[in-house]
């Protein structure tokens, strides 16, 4: 008989270690899918380390799908360090982007770069007051934060979509191709976030602005008060209120503060890539759902969240390089799949430890 | 039970424990927290399995690997904390998980006999949560007796019952030990084990360190038995009672009115005042409006009606962090949940109120260092056994948790300590350490109201007792000539 | 030629080693086959738009055979993305890219700027100067008339429901063509048209075609991309025009017919340019004539009668005897929009945002 048994103390060691084998046993069961599905596993490898890492041009293309991923990811472990279970970062992210889309449309030619800063505003506001509708309702009316997020989420989008297809919103363009195919406005020029070139490697201003606001989110938990009473929270609403704690006030700062980061991500989405609001392609993204995964295998911890996301753009994006007539995409994202798997699986042994009971033989006395 | 031995991420829980039980005895099982009792019982209703050791029952061996088979074998187990489905009736609880159709007339019929044949009165047609904690552990005991428990172990019964109730109790024990069936009674409080049992095993630290007959033993010998050292109980020590200051009212409550979590009335016009250096104890049991009592003096109940002063200035009520501000204390009954964040570091529960003001926050930020220096001195200042500060306090043993709790708390000199069952579940050296406290606390001038069901605790601790009966202070009686027979009779609602 | 094609190879693969430094697998000499890419935004099994370009990818490969090695890359979002999966298939050597989704016009028109030796086709898109630059489309509303004349014919209840997916010209365009063919052959009949918002969504388009046959609509015509309106039409027991996929095998109860498109010859047309380096940069819009645009076989719920008439319409069309957007042509609330012996013009056509009369629905802002 096995059975898991929680362990009492985490020994240090493990947290090194238990990703690594999680990789390494992902790895190697990718090996035997690869082999299986008729391709070669190290020439497959081979593909994704060199279409996701090894050149500057593969990196920076890594680094542009990490950073809408980034955000999402930092929303979600915001949230879900409390215990609040902010599932909207899809919705917050897209509202980032129409606030965002918007002030850069408005201000973009007569303002230039200064708009900039005031495209992170609006992207942190938008996302900041969208998420915190359901934090009124999970504060003050005891409202389920996962429903109504996830509620919020298709509202977002049935809100983008309007704007661009059955309206004549400011957003939409209404000339040009814009009347063969409905789509946004593009942005002024003013309004396109400035990238870091390294040489060959292109680091978007997003994913800067991203890494500092990481650990500026690590920080916040670890050296302010308002960290302190988070971690109390999460742990026991009922002493955090003894101890005289604001819960309910709290609880709504930090689902503003995760749809906060999701807006900022949306903001950084239209400003540094796409340059329109593009309802139809945020809605494919799946941005905000990947936060969550993101989050979860970070540990809820915002410098992991970074490499983490960097790791999941590679993974995506050289998925998309690994697919074609001979890997369907099916293929790429079982194998995808199955590297989180491997991780959480990780997770689980860190966490816990496999016993097996043995039963001892009748007559024997030990 | 044979050389019993159980290991826990190398803590030996128990150390090559033997025993036995004989038919138609009661058998205490005696020992601090942390003694390995717990576990034992564990072992033997199948929860855990044992890394050594043999278990034999009526002389032929068996091996348990799930309650299961501990069931399968006759032994009953009735935890501390009760596994009852509240909205399932009494019957339907206690045939729960058996193969056998249900038929409800029946069983109720079967159900109010084996209830009558050993004093254990419950409707079997009640719903669970209608039921006080004592019938419901009624219905844990009749539940193993169903399934035709011969032995039935209880861990730590009188926890949760008024000394009335717990009477009753051993009562129901000796019955069935006359049946011929045999009962484990697990505790850590000696009178309990003196009044029940017919012999006892103590346990330290994992092992056996002796079993003796009752009838030829003394309470003091258990006690240095299970404490390992000569234990000196100072309460009563007149001398060194504190002074009280008669001029300073340091809490005043008046005409007091709150509701319980549910909206219905708990505390029903309390008149209340607790002096600079005096420690007035407020008896009753437990659900008469201690609890809601307690949490509406420290701001975390709101109030329906009524005042409440701290040292003289009256308090809006309407915020916990208000009666911290004004000086107030509070040891909640709930320890680990209210009192404290459980998986929280000690050093963080040691700062869980004062987070919020220099020199453990500047600002907005969190000074580590200050952290670290607070914690560094509270564990020293009042023994507390943690590996290091920052221990999960979940893993600390009950009685370092509530010194965790008393150092944060008295390390803020308040005016009013209220103190909810403060040594509840605590082994007899941290009962020692904890009232020594409580007395220290009062000497230095503050006012402690305990709250406890614990007549012994309220008479050797306090100055005065109110007993609180459906939300109303009952009557007030002054230690010197406090009789556990009246205070009793006024906690069960008699005048 | 054979001299001409490899100078052209050499001066290519030279072109390329300049614009890409670390591109490995380059088609270097005359042995190696030229390689195509094309990018779906949806599935390769979506039972529609998606599958029928990857049909025109397979029918290259069958014609052109070793000379051509072809790859493909499916579900692509619509975003920053697209143009790293273009870099990816540029590095892989590919020569020639289709794109399939209007939403990819934007990467694709910097690729083509960024990569001026590979060639750049996207569908549905828009013109642009670029010399590596094409768009290809075709006529769609006069296969749409004549699936209209099928649908015309066989609704008992004269109402045929629309399952729309986005309000654009292209699509208002094919709504009025239907409505044109249906009531050419049925004056009372009406339809109904349901806005989806999406190209491809089996959810909703199945949502939206299951209201229309609530709301009385005995024909259900698909305008997106997957085949779910056709389940319900079955569900239903009630016809069904597809679009852009011949799916007749697999609904053969309440199949009609659909208006499909022939990619597959106009891509081994442009792959074909390409190796043989005659590719020059155009904006095809192919239409019945040429036989890029025709309509799917009968199913059995089409008679005979109407198969004559249907084919008869088709020839005068190809012969040029008849111009489906013809006058007089009345909008939706009865007045006259084309006169008599007038026609809607190509560039009306191309922006066209209002419904012909017969049509029961509106066109959202």
């Amino acid at each position: 008989m096995i059975r898991l048994e929680r362990r009492a103390s985490f020994p240090k060691w493990l947290g090194w270690v238990i990703p690594i084998a999680s990789i390494a046993a992902a790895l190697v069961a990718g090996a035997l899918l690869i082999l299986v599905s008729g391709n070669d596993p190290l020439d497959t490898y081979s593909r994704i380390l060199d279409r996701a890492f090894a050149s500057g041009e593969a990196l920076s293309a890594t680094l542009i799908a990490a950073t809408p991923l980034l955000f999402t990811g930092l929303a979600a472990a915001a949230a879900f360090k409390m215990g609040v279970f902010n599932i909207g970062g899809q919705g917050q992210f897209v509202i980032g982007t129409v606030t965002a889309a918007w002030t850069g449309l408005m201000w973009g030619d007569s303002l230039g770069k200064a708009v900039i800063p005031l495209m992170i505003l609006a992207g942190v506001l938008g996302g900041a007051l969208w998420a915190a509708i359901a934090g009124v309702l999970r504060a003050w009316l005891n409202t389920n934060e996962i429903i109504t997020t996830l509620m919020l989420n298709y509202i977002a989008a049935n809100l983008a979509s309007w704007l661009i297809f059955n309206s004549r919103s400011y957003w939409r363009l209404l000339s040009g191709s814009g009347l063969q195919f409905p789509q946004g406005k593009r942005l002024p020029e003013g309004s396109d976030w400035p990238d870091l070139s390294l040489g060959s490697l292109v680091l978007p201003c997003g994913l800067l602005i991203g890494t500092a606001v990481a650990v500026g989110c690590w920080a916040l938990y670890r050296h302010t008060r308002f960290g302190f009473e988070v971690s109390i929270i999460s742990d026991s609403p009922e002493a955090a209120a003894y101890a005289g704690m604001r819960t309910k006030r709290k609880v709504l700062a930090v689902i503003a503060l995760s749809g906060g980061l999701a807006g900022l991500g949306g903001a950084a989405d239209v400003g540094n890539f796409r340059h329109v609001l593009d309802p139809k392609g945020l809605n494919q993204s799946g941005y905000g759902y990947a936060g969550i995964v993101i989050a979860a295998l970070a540990r809820l911890n915002p410098i992991a969240v970074v490499f983490v996301a960097v790791l999941m753009g590679g993974l995506s994006n050289a998925g998309r390089s690994l697919q074609g007539p001979d890997f369907p995409a099916g293929l790429v994202g079982t194998l995808q799949g199955m590297v989180l798997f491997f991780a959480l699986g990780g997770e689980v042994l860190a966490r816990y430890r496999i016993r097996r009971t043995v039963r001892i033989p009748e007559g024997v006395t030990v | 039970m044979t050389g019993i031995t159980k290991q826990f991420s190398g803590v030996l829980a128990n150390d090559d424990v033997s025993f036995d039980v004989r038919a138609g005895e009661v058998h205490a099982l005696l020992g601090e927290n942390g003694a390995g009792k717990s576990t034992l019982s564990n072992v033997l209703s199948g929860l855990y399995h044992p890394d050594a050791g043999t278990i034999h029952i009526a002389g032929r061996r068996v091996e348990l690997s799930s309650p299961r088979d501990a069931i399968a074998c006759g032994i009953g187990m009735v935890h501390q904390h009760f596994h009852l489905v509240p909205t399932f009736t009494v019957a339907e609880n206690i045939v729960l998980g058996e193969k056998r159709p249900f038929r409800r007339k029946e069983t109720e019929e079967r159900i109010r006999a084996l209830g009558e044949e050993f004093g254990l009165p419950v409707d079997p047609a009640a719903k669970v949560w209608q039921l006080s904690v004592g019938e419901q552990q009624r219905v844990e005991i009749l539940k193993a007796l169903e399934r035709q428990a011969t032995v039935l172990i209880l861990d730590e019964p009188t926890a949760v019952l008024t000394p009335q109730e717990s009477e009753t109790l051993f009562a129901t024990l000796r019955a069935m030990a006359r049946a011929g069936r045999s009962v484990v009674f697990i505790s850590h409080k000696l009178d309990e084990v003196m009044a029940v049992s017919d012999r006892v095993t103590v346990l330290r630290d994992g092992r056996n360190v002796g079993t003796v007959e009752t009838a030829t033993t003394s309470p003091r010998e258990l006690a240095n038995l299970m404490v390992g050292r000569e234990v000196v109980f100072s309460a009563d020590d007149h001398a060194n009672r504190p002074v009280i200051d008669r001029e300073r009212v340091v809490l005043r409550t008046v005409d007091l009115h709150a509701d319980d979590s549910r909206g219905r009335p708990a505390v029903r016009g309390v008149d209340l005042s607790v002096c600079a250096g005096e420690i007035v104890a407020v008896c009753g049991v437990s659900g008469n409006g201690q609890r809601e009592l307690a949490e509406t003096i420290c701001g975390t109940r709101a109030r329906t009606s009524g005042e409440v002063f701290i040292d003289g200035v009256a308090t809006t009520g309407r915020d916990p962090r208000e009666a911290i501000e004004m000086g107030v204390a509070h040891i909640p009954e709930d320890r680990l949940h209210t009192g404290l964040a459980a998986s929280a570091s000690v050093e963080h529960n040691l700062v869980l109120k004062s987070y919020r003001r220099p020199p453990i926050s500047k600002g907005p930020l969190l000074q580590h260092r200050a952290i670290r220096k607070n914690a560094q001195e509270l564990i020293e200042r009042f023994g507390i056994k943690t590996p290091d500060a920052h221990t999960s306090t979940r893993l600390l043993s009950g009685g370092n948790v509530q010194k965790v709790l008393l150092a944060r708390e008295l390390s803020s000199d308040p005016h009013v300590l209220v103190a909810a069952s403060p040594t509840r579940g605590l082994d007899v050296g941290a009962i020692e350490t904890v009232r020594g406290l409580l007395l220290d606390a009062a000497r230095r001038g503050m006012g402690v109201l305990l709250i406890t069901e614990d007549l012994e605790e309220a008479i050797s601790l306090s100055d005065r007792i109110v007993v609180m009966f459906a939300g109303r202070l009952a009557g007030s009686v002054d230690r010197d000539n406090a009789d556990i027979t009246e205070i009793g009779l006024l906690m069960g609602g008699n005048q | 030629m054979k001299r001409k094609l490899l100078v052209t190879l050499l001066v290519g693969s030279m072109l390329t080693a300049a614009a890409c430094s670390d591109s490995k697998k380059d088609s270097g000499s005359s042995g190696s086959p030229l390689k195509a890419a094309w990018i779906y935004v949806g599935p390769t099994n979506d039972g529609g738009w998606t599958t029928a370009h990857d049909n025109g990818r397979k029918a290259v490969e069958a014609a052109l055979g070793s000379k051509v090695l072809t790859t493909f890359k499916e579900n692509v979002p619509e975003g920053p993305e697209v143009a790293q999966v273009i870099d990816d298939l540029v590095k892989d050597g590919n020569k020639i890219i289709f794109a399939t989704s209007f939403g990819f016009g934007d990467a694709m028109l910097a690729a083509a700027k960024k990569y001026p030796d590979v060639k750049f086709e996207h569908a549905t898109g828009i013109p642009n100067d670029t010399p590596n630059w094409s768009t290809y489309y075709g006529a769609g509303e006069q296969s749409t008339y004549l699936a209209g004349m099928a649908a015309g014919k066989a609704t008992k209840s004269n109402t045929i429901g629309f399952v729309a997916p986005f309000p654009i010209p292209e699509v208002v365009r094919h709504i009025n063509a239907y409505t044109l063919g249906a009531r050419s052959v049925n004056p009372q009949a009406t339809v109904k048209v349901v806005w989806i918002n999406s190209w491809f969504d089996p959810a909703k388009e199945r949502q939206a075609a299951e209201s229309l046959v609530s709301g009385g609509a005995d024909i259900i015509a698909s305008g997106g991309d997957s085949p779910a309106p056709g389940d319900a039409a079955k569900a239903a027991g009630v016809g069904w025009t597809g679009y852009d996929s011949d799916q007749g095998a697999n609904y053969p109860d309440v199949w009609l017919t659909a208006a499909i498109y022939d990619w597959g010859s106009y891509y081994t047309k442009e792959v074909q340019a390409v190796i043989d380096g005659t590719w020059a940069k155009g904006d095809y819009y192919g239409n019945i004539a040429d036989g890029f645009t025709t309509i799917a076989p009968y199913g059995k719920r089409v008679d005979d009668a109407t198969r004559a008439l249907i084919d008869a319409k088709k020839a005068d069309i190809i012969a040029g005897k008849f111009d489906i957007f013809a006058g007089p042509i009345n909008d939706q609330s009865g007045a006259e929009k084309v006169a008599a012996g007038k026609s809607i013009d190509f560039g009306e056509q191309m922006s066209i945002q209002w419904f012909v009369e017969g049509v029961d629905g509106e066109i959202p802002a």
